[in-house]
C-alpha cells in the first residue's frame, strides 16, 4: 500500500503541478489575488464541459475553453477590486448571461467599437450553436477593467472543417495569430500556412499578409457578414520566393526559358531574389498581357492589354502603343486589396475561372467600385496576383517571408528533437509573447514582484527540468511534469504541443504551489488552479483525440486511462467515469456554484483516486488534493 | 654623366641631344635641350630639365608626355632605351593634373583639377573624393557634346562657374568633417558655396529652357549619349582631352550600392552629395524624357520635386549641428517651449492636449446620385475626430444628422480652381456597399485648407489633434498660392518671370510633353494631390523616394547601344542593364530577347572586327558588332556591371581596381 500510495501521490502531485503550470501559464501575473483566478478558470472549464455535452463537438468546446481562459486571464489582470466584485457575482449568480453575451460584453467592454464587437459575436454564433443555453457561462467579465486593448474573438476554420476560436487583440498581426495557431495545432509551421479570408457573398478570397493587423481587417466586415477566416496552406503565398524565376524570368526567353526555369539552382534563385528585393528599391516583375475586364455594372467582359508597373496597373487605350507615355492608369494599389475570385465563371459569366478582384477593403457588397479581371490560365493568374502584391507591399513581403522561414526552421528543428526538448525551445517564443502582449497592456501593479518571482521560478523550473525528471517528486511539481508528459503515452502529438504551451510559463507551478502551500484560505473550488491550458489540447489537427479525450484536460486524460488504471485502480475506487462525469455536470451547472467545481471534470476523476491517500501526500499537495476531492464530490453530488 | 666629350668637343660617349618642350602640348612651347644617353633614367632626365629651366617652382606634379606614343613616362627608373625613346621623340614636360570643367549631374559647371596621367578610373575616384561622393566606381566621365548652335550665341547667359581647382586634397586621408562639410570645403566662402551647390538640390529649371533642351525622340537618339563615355583604363591625355575641356560627370552604372545606409548613419549625414547628385541625374533623366513614365508617375515625381525644392529653399537641409551640440539642444528646447507657450496661450494647456479640435461650419454639399438634378445645398457640417456629420441647419445639430461619414480610408481629391474661386473637396468614402461620393464646397482658401487638411488626416485615421495638422494646412495654402501665381492671371503668361520668382511653375516639374498636354491649372491640383502622400518626408527621404520611384520604372537603368547582330541585316538596339542584356527592335521598341548576366559564361571582344561575342549557359552564343558606340564601351559596360556585382558590404569602400581594369580593359591595357 505504502508504495502504491506513494506512487499515486506522486502522480497526483505531478498532476497538480501540471495543473498549476497550466493555470499559471494562462495568467501568471494574476496570481497575487489567487481567489479571483480560480473561479474564472473553473468557469472556463465548465463551459467546455457543458458545450461538450450539448453539442458533442469537442473541438469547438475546447476552443471555447481556451478562449474563455484567454479572456479570463486577460481580464483577471485588472484591478483587484473588480476582481473581488466579480468573485462575488460569481458566487451569487451564474446563470443569467449567455456565453455569447458574456463574450460580447467582454469584447465590447474591452473598448471595441460596436461594429467590431458585433463581428465578434457573429463569429461566435457561428461557432457555438448551444452557447446561449449554458447558464454557467456567464462570466463575471462584464465589468471590464480599464482595458486599453480591444480584442476580438475570431473563429478560424481549419482545413479539417473544424474551427477554433481565438482572442485576437488589436495589436496582433497576422503573423502573431499564425504563431498562435501553430502552437495550438501542432502543424508543421511551414511557410505556406496562412490566414485566409473568404467572402462567400462576393466569392472572393485572399491571404492575410503576415504584417497585416488582423483586427483592423476584421473591423471592415459588416455585422451580419458571412465572411470567414481560414487557416490553411497555400503554396501561392510565398511562391515567388521559392521559385522567383517563374515570376521574374518568365516570358522572356520563350520556350527554352521554360526548361531553364525549372532547372534554376538555389544559388541563382537566391541572387535573383537579392537582386529583386534587396536593392534600393524592389523590382516588380515585368508583367503584361491581355486580360478580360468586367465592365462596370455590366455582365460583359472586355479584353484589354494590361501592364503591371510599380505604380499601378495600366492598360493600353485603343489605338495606342504600349509605351509608357500612352498608357492609361487602370488602378493604383494604395487603397485596394487583391483577392482571388472563385467561380466567377458561374457568377459573373467570366470567360474563365481564373479571376482576380481588386477592391477597397471596406467594400463588402457588390459595387461598381470592385474591379474584376480574368486571366487565361492559372499561371497567369498567379503571376498577376503575386506581381500586384509585390508592387503593393514591396520589401515587406520579403521580410514576412524571411520571418516565416525562420519560424518554420525553428519549428522543424525542435520537433525533430523530440517532445521533451521541444518544450524548452518553445519557451522563448511563448514566454516572451505572453509576457509582452498581455502584461504590457493590462497588468496594473503586482507585475513587478510577480515577475521577479516568476523569473526565479522559471529559472528553477528550467534547471530542474534539465536535471532530469527523476528528481521530481512531491516537492517540485514542475519536475515531474516534464517527464510525465512524455511518458504518459499520450498520442504523440499532444505531448509536444502541451509541453510547449506550458513551457511558456514554467515558473507558474512553483508559484501556484507556493501560494497554495501557504495555506490559502481560499475555498477549495477557488483554489484549484484551473487548467487554462485547454487551448493547447484542442488540436484541431490531431485526429486521434476524439472528443471524449478532449473533454477532460487532455493532458491527463488520454493517456491516463490505461496506465493509471493499473496503478491507481488497485487502491482507489475506480475513478469515476471520466467522460461521463462531465456530461452530467452541465445540467447541474445551472445550479451554479458547484458548477464551477464541476468544470474540472476532466481532472477530477483522478482526484477522486486521491481521496484515499490524502494522508500520504505532502502537506501542500494534500491540501490541494483534498480541495479537489471536495470539489469533485460536491460536483458529483450535484450531478447525481 | 651623359655628354662626356673630348677636348676638341667631340662627344665620346654615345650621348645625343633630347629636346623637351616645357608646358602643355603646344607647338610654341619653350623647350630645353639635354644631352642624354640611352641609359639615362627618366628620373635623371627630369632632374636635368628642372635644372635647365632654372626657375623656382613646384615641379612635383610634372612629368613627361611622349606625344607620338601618347604615353606618359611615369616610371622614373626606366631608361630611355627601355621606353624606346630616340632623339626624334616629341616630349612635353608638363603637369599631370590639369583643370577641366566638369558638368555635374545637376547641370552645374565646376572647375577642378583632374589627373591627366592616371587611368580614368583613378582620376574619377580622385574627383569623387574631392567632391565627397562615395562609390566612385559607379561614375564616369563623358565628353561634352559638340555645340552645334554657334549662331545664336547671343544671349547665353554667363553661368556661374564654381571653382575647386585650388583645392588640394591630402592623399590617403579620409576627409574629416568640419562645420558639417568635408574640411576641404570649409576653407573659403567660395568653396563653401560650392559645397552647397553640390549637396543641395537645385531649383527646378525654367520651363522654357526645358523645352529648348534637346530631348531624345527615339531609341536611336538615346544611343547617342553612350557613345561619348571615356575609357576607364586610359588617362585623359590619351583620350585627347585638353586642359580646360568640358567633361560630364555622370552615374554610369545603374547599380547604386548602399544608397540608404542603415539608421546609424542617415544618408544626409554621410553623403549628401552623392544622394543629391543622383537625385539630380534622375530628375533630369525624367525631365528630358530620357526615360519615359506614365502620367500618374510623373505627378508623383513632380510632387517630390516640389517638396524637395521647398525643403531645400527653406534651408531645412538638416543644417549640421554646430560645434556645440549641447547649446543646440538647449536652443531647440527653448524654441519648443516658446512654441508651446505661444500655441496654447489662449486656452488652457491641458485643454489643448486633451480635446480634439473640431470643425463646424456651413458648407455646401453635393451628393451625386443617379437621376438627381439637385446641386449643392447648404448644410451645417460638423467634423469631429474622423467623422463628418451634416445637418439641415445648425439648430438641428444636436439631433440626428442627415448623414454621418467616417472618413477613415477614404480618398480625398482636391477639386480646386483658384481663379474661378472654386474650392471643392471630393470625398470617396468607402462603405460596405461601395464608395459613396460627396463633394464639399468651401467658400475660400482658408476654409478649404482647414477642411482639406482635416479630411486628409482623417483618411489616414488621424484626427486634427495630430501634430501634422497645422503644417498640412500651411502646405495646402502654400500650394494654392502657387497655383494663383503659376497660372493665375487672365493675362495668362504661364511662364512669366514672376512665376518662377514667386514660387514654382508646375511646368518646371514635369517633362515637356506634359506641358503640352495639360494647362498649368490642371497640373497643379494633380501635383497637389500627389504631394499629400509625400508631404511629411524629410529632404533625404524625399530624394531617396524619388530615386526609388525612378528605379522602379520599367525602363530604368538601361543604356542603349546600336548594334548589328551577327547574321542580321538590320541594326538593332542592345540595352545594357545592371543584370541583363536586352535585344530590342529598333523600329518598334519591343524587347526581342533578354539574356541575364547570371547565365553568362564569358564574353570576348574581337578588336579587329569590332565584334563582341558572348557565351551564355546552355551553349547560347550571341555576337554583334557595335554601330553607335565603340565596342569598348559595350565591353566596359558589361565588365563594369560584373565588377559591381562583386561588391560586398563587408568590404566597404575599398575598391579592387585591378579587377575592375581587368574586367573592363581592352587588349591595349595590358
Amino acid at each position: 500500500m505504502g508504495e502504491s500510495s506513494e506512487d499515486i501521490d506522486q502522480m497526483f502531485s505531478t498532476l497538480l503541478g501540471e495543473m498549476d503550470l497550466l493555470t499559471q501559464s494562462l495568467g501568471v501575473d494574476t496570481l497575487p489575488p489567487p481567489d479571483p483566478n480560480p473561479p474564472r478558470a473553473e468557469f472556463n472549464y465548465s463551459v467546455g464541459f457543458k458545450d461538450l455535452n450539448e453539442s458533442l463537438n469537442a473541438l469547438e468546446d475546447q476552443d471555447l475553453d481556451a478562449l474563455m481562459a484567454d479572456l479570463v486571464a486577460d481580464i483577471s489582470e485588472a484591478e483587484q477590486r473588480t476582481i473581488q466584485a466579480q468573485k462575488e457575482s460569481l458566487q451569487n449568480q451564474h446563470h443569467s448571461a449567455s456565453l455569447q453575451a458574456s463574450i460580447f460584453s467582454g469584447a465590447a467592454s474591452l473598448g471595441y467599437g460596436t461594429n467590431v464587437a458585433a463581428t465578434g459575436i457573429s463569429q461566435y454564433e457561428d461557432d457555438l450553436p448551444p452557447p446561449p443555453a449554458d447558464p454557467v457561462l456567464d462570466l463575471p467579465l462584464p465589468p471590464p477593467p480599464p482595458e486599453p486593448l480591444s480584442q476580438l474573438v475570431v473563429k478560424v476554420h481549419m482545413n479539417d472543417n473544424s474551427t477554433k476560436s481565438l482572442m485576437v487583440d488589436e495589436r496582433q498581426l497576422a503573423r502573431d495569430v499564425l504563431d498562435n495557431l501553430f502552437e495550438k495545432t501542432h502543424c508543421d509551421c511551414n511557410v505556406d500556412w496562412c490566414l485566409y479570408e473568404i467572402y462567400p457573398e462576393l466569392q472572393i478570397e485572399r491571404f492575410f499578409e503576415d504584417h497585416e493587423n488582423v483586427v483592423e481587417v476584421l473591423s471592415d466586415w459588416t455585422r451580419d457578414t458571412e465572411n470567414k477566416i481560414l487557416f490553411l496552406e497555400k503554396e501561392e503565398k510565398y511562391a515567388v520566393f521559392k521559385n522567383p524565376q517563374n515570376f521574374y524570368l518568365d516570358n522572356r526567353g520563350k520556350k527554352e526559358s521554360k526548361e531553364t526555369n525549372e532547372k534554376m539552382n538555389a544559388k541563382n534563385k537566391e541572387s535573383l531574389l537579392e537582386e529583386s528585393f534587396c536593392g534600393t528599391s524592389i523590382i516588380v516583375p515585368e508583367l503584361e498581357g491581355a486580360l478580360y475586364l468586367k465592365e462596370d455594372g455590366k455582365k460583359s467582359w472586355k479584353r484589354r492589354y494590361f501592364l503591371l508597373r510599380a505604380s499601378g496597373i495600366y492598360y493600353v487605350p485603343k489605338g495606342k502603343t504600349k509605351t509608357s507615355r500612352d498608357l492609361a492608369c487602370f488602378i493604383q494599389f494604395e487603397n485596394v486589396n487583391i483577392y482571388y475570385g472563385t467561380q466567377h465563371k458561374m457568377k459573373y459569366k467570366a470567360p474563365t475561372d481564373y479571376c482576380f478582384v481588386l477592391k477597397h477593403p471596406q467594400i463588402q457588397k457588390e459595387s461598381q467600385y470592385i474591379k474584376y479581371l480574368c486571366c487565361d490560365d492559372t499561371r497567369t493568374l498567379n503571376q498577376w496576383v503575386m506581381g500586384i502584391r509585390i508592387a503593393k507591399y514591396g520589401k515587406t513581403l520579403y521580410d514576412n517571408y524571411q520571418r516565416a522561414v525562420a519560424k518554420a526552421g525553428l519549428a522543424s528543428r525542435w520537433t525533430n528533437l523530440g517532445t521533451v526538448n521541444a518544450a524548452a525551445p518553445a519557451q522563448p517564443s511563448t514566454g516572451p509573447k505572453t509576457g509582452t502582449t498581455q502584461p504590457n497592456g493590462q497588468i496594473p501593479q503586482a507585475t513587478h514582484s510577480v515577475s521577479a518571482v516568476l523569473q526565479e521560478a522559471q529559472r528553477h523550473a528550467e534547471t530542474s527540468k534539465d536535471k532530469k525528471p527523476a528528481l521530481g517528486n512531491h516537492h517540485d511539481p514542475a519536475v515531474p511534469r516534464a517527464p510525465h508528459a512524455p511518458k504518459s503515452s499520450l498520442p504523440p502529438p499532444p505531448p509536444v504541443r502541451r509541453s510547449s504551451d506550458t513551457s511558456g510559463s514554467p515558473a507558474t507551478p512553483l508559484k501556484a504551489k507556493g501560494t497554495g502551500g501557504g495555506g490559502l484560505p481560499a475555498p477549495p473550488d477557488d483554489f484549484l488552479p484551473p487548467p487554462p491550458p485547454p487551448p493547447p489540447l484542442d488540436d484541431p489537427e490531431l485526429p486521434p483525440p476524439p472528443p471524449d479525450f478532449m473533454e477532460p484536460p487532455p493532458d491527463f486524460v488520454p493517456p491516463p486511462p490505461p496506465s493509471y488504471a493499473g496503478i491507481a485502480g488497485s487502491e482507489l475506487p475506480p475513478p469515476p467515469p471520466p467522460p461521463p462525469a462531465p456530461a452530467p455536470a452541465p445540467v447541474p451547472d445551472s445550479a451554479r456554484p458547484p458548477p464551477a467545481v464541476a468544470k474540472r471534470p476532466p481532472v477530477p476523476p483522478k482526484r477522486q483516486e486521491n481521496p484515499g491517500h490524502p494522508g500520504g501526500a505532502g502537506g501542500g499537495e494534500q491540501d490541494f488534493m483534498s480541495d479537489l476531492m471536495k470539489a469533485l464530490q460536491k460536483k458529483r453530488g450535484n450531478v447525481s | 654623366m651623359a655628354g662626356m666629350k673630348t677636348a676638341s668637343g667631340d662627344y665620346i660617349d654615345s650621348s645625343w641631344e633630347l629636346r623637351v618642350f616645357v608646358g602643355e602640348e603646344d607647338p610654341e612651347a619653350e623647350s630645353v635641350t639635354l644631352r642624354v644617353t640611352g641609359e639615362s633614367h627618366i628620373g635623371g632626365v627630369l632632374l636635368k630639365i628642372v635644372e635647365q629651366i632654372n626657375r623656382k617652382q613646384d615641379w612635383s606634379d610634372h612629368a613627361i608626355w611622349w606625344e607620338q606614343k601618347r604615353q606618359w613616362l611615369l616610371q622614373t627608373h626606366w631608361t630611355l632605351d627601355k621606353y624606346g625613346i630616340l632623339a626624334d621623340a616629341r616630349l612635353f614636360f608638363g603637369p599631370q593634373h590639369r583643370p577641366v570643367i566638369l558638368r555635374l549631374p545637376n547641370r552645374r559647371a565646376l572647375r577642378l583639377r583632374a589627373s591627366f596621367s592616371q587611368p580614368l578610373f583613378q582620376a574619377v575616384a580622385a574627383i569623387c573624393r574631392l567632391l565627397s561622393i562615395r562609390h566612385p566606381e559607379e561614375l564616369s566621365l563623358l565628353r561634352a557634346p559638340e555645340k552645334k548652335e554657334k549662331k545664336k550665341k547671343e544671349k547665353e547667359p554667363e553661368e556661374e562657374l564654381y571653382d575647386l581647382s585650388k583645392v588640394v586634397l591630402a592623399g590617403g586621408v579620409a576627409p574629416a568633417l568640419f562645420r558639417g562639410m568635408p574640411a576641404h570645403f570649409s576653407d573659403s566662402a567660395q568653396t563653401e558655396a560650392c559645397y552647397h551647390m553640390l549637396s543641395r538640390p537645385q531649383p527646378p529649371p525654367d520651363p522654357l529652357l526645358l523645352q529648348r533642351l534637346p530631348r531624345p525622340s527615339s531609341l536611336s537618339d538615346k544611343t547617342q549619349l553612350h557613345s561619348r563615355w571615356l575609357d576607364s583604363s586610359r588617362c585623359l591625355m590619351q583620350q585627347g582631352i585638353k586642359a580646360g575641356d568640358a567633361l560630364w560627370l555622370r552615374f554610369k552604372y545603374y547599380s547604386f550600392f548602399d544608397l540608404d545606409p542603415k539608421p546609424p548613419l542617415p544618408p544626409l549625414q554621410t553623403d549628401p552629395v552623392r544622394l543629391t547628385q543622383l537625385y539630380e541625374q534622375a530628375r533630369w533623366d525624367l525631365l528630358l524624357e530620357e526615360i519615359d513614365c506614365t502620367e500618374e508617375e510623373m505627378m508623383v515625381f513632380a510632387a517630390l520635386q516640389y517638396h524637395i525644392n521647398k525643403l531645400s529653399q527653406s534651408g531645412e537641409v538638416g543644417e549640421p549641428a554646430g560645434t556645440d551640440p549641447g547649446l543646440d539642444d538647449l536652443d531647440v528646447a527653448l524654441s519648443n517651449l516658446e512654441v508651446k507657450l505661444e500655441g496654447s496661450a489662449p486656452t488652457d494647456v491641458l485643454d489643448s492636449l486633451t480635446t480634439i479640435p473640431e470643425l463646424k461650419d456651413h458648407l455646401r454639399i453635393f451628393r451625386p446620385r443617379k437621376l438627381t438634378l439637385k446641386g449643392y445645398r447648404q448644410h451645417w457640417v460638423v467634423f469631429k475626430e474622423t467623422t463628418l456629420s451634416y445637418y439641415k441647419s445648425q439648430d438641428e445639430a444636436p439631433g440626428d444628422p442627415i448623414q454621418q461619414l467616417n472618413l477613415k480610408g477614404c480618398e480625398v481629391v482636391p477639386d480646386v480652381n483658384v481663379s474661378g474661386q472654386k474650392f471643392c473637396i471630393k470625398l470617396l468614402v468607402p462603405s460596405p456597399e461601395g464608395m459613396s461620393e460627396i463633394y464639399l464646397r468651401c467658400q475660400d482658401e482658408q476654409q478649404y485648407a482647414r477642411w482639406m487638411a482635416g479630411c486628409r488626416l482623417a483618411s489616414k485615421g488621424r484626427t486634427m489633434a495630430d501634430s501634422s495638422y497645422t503644417s498640412e494646412v500651411q502646405a495646402i495654402l502654400a500650394f494654392l498660392s502657387l497655383q494663383r501665381t503659376g497660372s493665375g492671371g487672365p493675362g495668362n503668361h504661364p511662364h512669366g518671370p514672376d512665376a518662377s520668382a514667386e514660387g514654382l511653375n508646375p511646368y518646371g516639374l514635369v517633362a515637356p510633353r506634359f506641358q503640352r498636354k495639360f494647362k498649368a491649372k490642371q497640373l497643379t491640383p494633380r501635383i497637389l494631390e500627389a504631394h499629400q502622400n509625400v508631404a511629411q518626408l524629410s529632404l533625404a527621404e524625399a530624394q531617396l523616394r524619388f530615386i526609388q520611384a525612378w528605379q522602379s520604372l520599367p525602363d530604368f537603368g538601361i543604356s542603349y547601344v546600336m548594334v548589328r547582330f551577327k547574321g542580321s541585316r538590320k541594326d538593332e538596339i542592345l540595352g545594357i542593364a545592371n543584370n541583363r542584356l536586352i535585344r530590342i527592335d529598333l523600329a518598334v521598341g519591343d524587347v526581342v530577347k533578354t539574356w541575364r548576366f547570371s547565365n553568362m559564361r564569358q564574353w570576348n571582344v574581337n578588336w579587329d572586327i569590332r565584334q563582341v561575342a558572348i557565351e551564355f549557359d546552355e551553349h547560347i552564343n550571341v555576337a554583334f558588332s557595335c554601330v553607335s558606340a565603340s565596342c569598348r564601351i559595350v565591353h566596359e559596360y558589361i565588365g563594369g556591371y560584373i565588377f559591381l556585382s562583386t561588391r560586398e558590404r563587408a568590404r566597404g569602400e575599398e575598391l579592387d581596381e585591378d579587377l575592375f581594369l581587368q574586367l573592363t580593359g581592352g587588349h591595349e591595357a595590358f
